[in-house]
C-alpha cells in the first residue's frame, strides 16, 4: 500500500507538535534546576523540531506540486491548471497554509538560535521560550486548522488558490517577507523574556540579539512596502495604503519596532530605559499576535481577512498568555528592571531617542484606536461603523511631520548633553534647508501644507545627512590626506551600522516625499473610452486602439490596448484587462501602469469587454512621485542589509560574552 | 524636583491635546453603515455626514447614461426605498436585486455615493412574500 501524502504530514505536524512541547518543559526545567543534560537535550530538540516541520513543509509543497487532492488543503486551494509558481506559493495563500509556514519558519529561527547563538545563561531560556510559541503554533496546526486531513473521495480538481492573489507574482514575496519580520522579532522577545527570568535586566539580551532585530525590522518593513506594491498592482484603484485593519495591525507592530529599534541604543550607551525597552519587545510581539487574532477571526471586515474558525479564538487566548505572562513577569521584576540612572538634558541623543519614541508609540496606540474603535461601538451601541482614512490622516500626519523633524537632529546631538555651539549652527543650517526646499515647492507650486512641509523637511533631513558626513569625513581627510571618495569608502567600511542608519534615514526621506505628493496631488478619473476613439487626461491623450483576447491555461486576459500620447509624442501602449481564472466567473480588474519618475499613469478597467463591446470605462489615476515609494523601500532595505553585513568581529569584540557574564555574576 | 514636576506637566498637556484632537478626528470620521429604513429613521442624525448604505438594487430602476458615466438606481431593504446615483459604470457582478454598499452622502434625498461595492454573497436570498428580515439582510452585507 502507498503511504499517503496526507497521512505523512498530519504525523509530522503531531510529531513536531510533541517535539517543541519536550523541547520547551526540558529547557524550562534544565534551565532552572541547572541541569546541563537537560538544557542540551532541549537545545537538540530545537533542531529536530525544524527537520520535522520541514518534513511537513516539503510534504505540503508535493502535494500541491503534484495535484494530490486527498489531502484535504490542496483540494480547497489548488487547482491542476494553476502554473507551478503558484503551486508553490499556494503554500500560504490561505489560512492552514499560512500558519504552516509560519510555525517552519519559527522553527526555523529557534534552530538557528541553538545552533549558532552565542553561549551565554539567557540562551537556554530563549530557547525554552521560543519552543513554547512554537509549540502554540504547531498545535493550531496540528488540532486546529489541520491542512493535512486525508479526503476519502478526492476531487478530481481544485478551485485554485484566491484569484487576487494568484494575480500578482508579490503574492509569492510580500507574505513571506512579513512572517520573516514577525518571526525574527520573536528572538529579542525570547531574550527579553530570558533576561527577565534570570534577573538580568543588563544590555546583555539586546547586544546579543542586536542582528536578529534589526533583520525582523529590515523584513518587516519591507514587507510593509511590498505589501503596499502588491496593493497599487493589483486592486484596480491606484493607491497603496487604504488604512485597512489587515494593513494596520502589521503596522503596529513596526511602530513599536521602530521605537525599540532606537531605544536599545540608549540602554547599550547610557544604561537608561531598561523597563521601556523590555515593555518595547514585549509590546511588539504582543501585538503581532493580535494582529493574527484579528485578520484570522473575521472580526475586523476587511478586503483581505482571512474568514472566521477555531485559530481567530485560539489566537485571543494565547494573546491575552503572552500579555499576562509576559507583563505579569515584568511587574514581578520591576525591582530588577527599574532605572536608576536620569537624564541629564533633554537637548541630547538619548532625549531625541525618548522623544522620537513617544512619538512612535502615539503612532501605534492611534492605529489601534482607529483599527479597534468599530468593535468597541458595536459592542456597545450595536451600530456598525467603519473609522475612515481622514481619522487616520487628521492623527498620523502632524506624529509622521514630528518623526521626520526628530530624525534630523537626532543623529547630530552627541549623548548627555549637547553642547550650544555646535547645536545652534547645526539647526542654522538644517532651517535653511528646511526654508530654501519648502520655498522652492511653493515657488513650483506646491501650496498644500503637508507636501510642502515634506519637501521643507527632506531638505532639512538631507542637510542634516550632510552634516553628518561631514563631521565624520573632513576630520579624517585631514589626517589621511587623502581623497574624499577613499575616507568614505573606508568609513563606510568601519561603520557599517551608521553608515546604514544614514542610507535608512535617507531613504525614509525618500518615501515620505513619495507618500505626500502621491496622496496629495492624486488625480482621479473615470474616463470613457469609444474603441477607436480618444479623450484627453492631464495632458496625455488617450486612445484605445483595439479590444484583445488573450487565453493561457491558467487564465483568460481580455482588455483594451490603450495607445499613450504626450502632445504629439508617442509615449507607451499599455494594456488594461480583466483576468478571469478557470473555475471562477468573477473578473479581476488588472491595471496597466506606466511608472515615470515624476509620476505614474495608472489604467483601470470598470467595465466589462465582450466581443462587440463598443466602449470602455477606464479608471484613470495619476499619482505624483508615487514610485519613489517602491524606490525608498529598496533603499530602506540595503541600508538595513549594508548594517547587518561584514564581519561579526567587532560587535563580538565589544561584547565579549563570557566577560559580560562574568560581571552580570 | 523641579525638572520632574516640568516633565509631569510637559506630558499631561502633550496627553491632553493628544486626547482631544483623536476624539475630534473620530468625531468626524466615523462612517456608519445603514439601511434605507434605518436612515429614514433617524435622518436628522446623518445630517452632511457620510455614510455607507447598504441594500438591494430595486429592480427595474438601474438606468445607465454611458456619455456621462452616470449610473442611476434605487436601493431598497424593502421598508424604504431611495434614489442613488453614482458617477461610473456598473461595477462586475451589478444586477438587479443584488446586494450593494455605497458610500457617499445625502444631497437634497438623492444619495449621491462615490464608492459603490456589490456584495455577491450567497447567504441571504430575497422570500417570496416580499418580507424581508432586515437583520439577515444586513448581516449579508457588512
Amino acid at each position: 500500500m502507498q503511504l499517503e501524502l496526507g497521512v505523512v504530514g498530519s504525523a509530522a505536524a503531531f510529531l513536531a507538535f510533541a517535539v517543541a512541547l519536550y523541547g520547551a518543559v526540558a529547557g524550562v526545567l534544565g534551565a532552572s534546576r541547572r541541569d546541563p543534560r537537560l538544557v542540551t537535550s532541549a537545545r537538540l530538540s530545537a533542531v529536530a523540531g525544524f527537520l520535522v516541520a520541514t518534513v511537513a513543509i516539503v510534504v505540503m509543497e508535493s502535494a500541491l506540486l503534484t495535484d494530490d487532492f486527498s489531502v484535504s488543503y490542496v483540494a480547497q486551494h489548488s487547482r491542476i491548471s494553476s502554473p507551478v509558481w503558484v503551486k508553490v506559493v499556494t503554500l500560504w495563500a490561505a489560512l492552514e497554509g499560512s500558519i504552516l509556514l509560519w510555525a517552519w519558519l519559527l522553527s526555523g529561527y529557534t534552530a538557528l538560535v541553538a545552533a549558532v547563538a552565542a553561549l551565554s545563561p539567557l540562551r537556554p531560556w530563549a530557547i525554552a521560550v521560543m519552543q513554547g510559541v512554537q509549540t502554540f503554533f504547531f498545535f493550531v496546526l496540528a488540532f486546529l486548522a489541520n491542512p493535512f486531513k486525508v479526503l476519502p473521495n478526492p476531487p478530481l480538481d481544485g478551485p485554485g488558490p484566491n484569484e487576487l492573489l494568484q494575480n500578482h507574482w508579490m503574492m509569492a514575496v510580500h507574505p513571506v517577507l512579513m512572517y520573516l519580520g514577525f518571526v525574527g522579532l520573536t528572538v529579542p522577545f525570547a531574550y527579553a523574556m530570558a533576561a527577565l527570568i534570570t534577573r538580568r535586566p543588563g544590555a546583555e539580551w539586546m547586544v546579543l540579539t542586536r542582528r536578529w532585530t534589526l533583520a525582523g525590522w529590515g523584513f518587516l518593513s519591507a514587507a510593509i512596502v511590498a505589501g503596499g506594491w502588491w496593493s497599487y498592482e493589483v486592486l484596480g484603484w491606484g493607491g497603496y495604503w487604504a488604512w485597512d485593519p489587515v494593513e494596520n495591525v502589521s503596522l503596529m507592530p513596526w511602530l513599536t519596532a521602530t521605537a525599540f529599534v532606537h531605544s536599545v541604543q540608549v540602554q547599550e550607551r547610557r544604561h537608561m530605559l531598561k523597563p521601556w525597552n523590555v515593555a518595547l519587545i514585549l509590546t511588539t510581539f504582543a501585538l503581532s499576535v493580535l494582529g493574527t487574532f484579528l485578520t484570522r477571526s473575521g472580526v475586523v471586515s476587511s478586503v483581505h481577512a482571512f474568514g472566521s474558525g477555531p485559530v481567530g479564538p485560539a489566537f485571543l487566548a494565547f494573546f491575552v498568555i503572552v500579555v499576562l505572562v509576559s507583563f505579569g513577569l515584568l511587574a514581578a521584576r520591576w525591582e530588577d528592571v527599574k532605572d536608576r540612572a536620569e537624564l541629564d538634558s533633554l537637548v541630547s541623543r538619548e532625549g531625541a531617542m525618548l522623544g522620537v519614541n513617544v512619538l512612535f508609540l502615539a503612532l501605534a496606540f492611534a492605529v489601534l484606536l482607529g483599527t479597534l474603535f468599530p468593535l468597541v461601538v458595536e459592542a456597545i451601541s450595536g451600530d456598525r461603523v467603519t473609522v475612515g482614512p481622514p481619522f487616520f490622516d487628521q492623527v498620523t500626519l502632524p506624529i509622521w511631520m514630528l518623526v521626520l523633524l526628530l530624525m534630523g537632529i537626532g543623529p547630530l546631538l552627541p549623548w548627555r548633553k549637547a553642547e550650544e555651539q555646535s547645536l545652534r549652527s547645526n539647526l542654522a543650517w538644517m532651517l535653511a534647508g528646511l526654508v530654501v526646499a519648502g520655498g522652492l515647492a511653493w515657488a513650483l507650486g506646491v501650496r498644500k501644507l503637508y507636501p510642502a512641509l515634506t519637501v521643507g523637511l527632506a531638505g532639512y533631513n538631507v542637510v542634516s545627512l550632510g552634516l553628518l558626513l561631514a563631521g565624520a569625513l573632513v576630520p579624517r581627510m585631514r589626517l589621511a590626506k587623502r581623497p574624499a571618495l577613499q575616507v568614505l569608502r573606508s568609513y563606510a567600511h568601519e561603520n557599517r551600522r551608521r553608515v546604514g542608519s544614514m542610507v535608512v534615514h535617507f531613504a525614509v526621506v525618500v518615501i515620505a516625499v513619495g507618500v505626500a505628493f502621491s496622496a496629495g496631488y492624486r488625480v482621479d478619473e473615470q474616463v470613457r473610452l469609444d474603441i477607436g476613439g480618444s479623450a484627453e487626461f492631464e495632458g496625455y491623450t488617450l486612445t484605445a486602439t483595439e479590444l484583445f483576447v488573450d487565453p493561457t491555461a491558467a487564465r483568460v486576459s481580455a482588455g483594451v490596448l490603450v495607445e499613450v500620447r504626450s502632445g504629439d509624442r508617442f509615449v507607451t501602449t499599455l494594456r488594461p484587462r480583466i483576468n478571469v481564472f478557470p473555475g471562477s466567473n468573477r473578473g479581476i480588474p488588472t491595471p496597466a501602469v506606466l511608472y515615470r519618475p515624476s509620476h505614474d499613469l495608472y489604467l483601470s478597467l470598470n467595465s466589462n469587454v465582450a466581443p462587440g463591446t463598443t466602449f470602455v470605462v477606464l479608471r484613470v489615476v495619476k499619482s505624483p512621485l508615487v514610485t519613489w515609494i517602491w524606490v525608498g523601500g529598496a533603499l530602506l532595505a540595503l541600508g538595513t542589509a549594508y548594517a547587518l553585513g561584514g564581519s561579526t568581529r567587532r560587535v563580538a569584540a565589544r561584547v565579549s560574552v563570557p566577560a559580560a557574564a562574568a560581571r552580570e555574576a | 524636583m523641579r525638572k520632574k514636576l516640568l516633565y509631569g506637566a510637559l506630558g499631561v498637556v502633550v496627553l491632553a491635546a493628544a486626547g482631544l484632537m483623536i476624539a475630534r478626528a473620530l468625531q468626524t470620521s466615523l462612517v456608519y453603515f445603514v439601511l434605507p429604513s434605518e436612515y429614514a429613521r433617524d435622518a436628522a442624525s446623518f445630517d452632511g455626514r457620510r455614510i455607507r448604505l447598504a441594500g438591494l438594487v430595486e429592480p427595474g430602476s438601474v438606468s445607465f447614461d454611458d456619455a456621462q458615466l452616470q449610473l442611476t438606481f434605487n436601493v431598497t431593504d424593502a421598508i424604504k426605498t431611495y434614489p442613488v446615483t453614482y458617477k461610473g459604470a456598473p461595477p462586475d457582478l451589478f444586477q438587479e436585486n443584488g446586494g450593494v454598499v455605497i458610500e457617499g452622502q445625502f444631497h437634497e434625498g438623492v444619495f449621491v455615493g462615490d464608492n459603490l461595492l456589490v456584495k455577491h454573497s450567497n447567504d441571504y436570498h430575497p422570500p417570496d412574500d416580499g418580507q424581508v428580515d432586515v437583520e439577515a439582510l444586513k448581516e449579508s452585507l457588512r
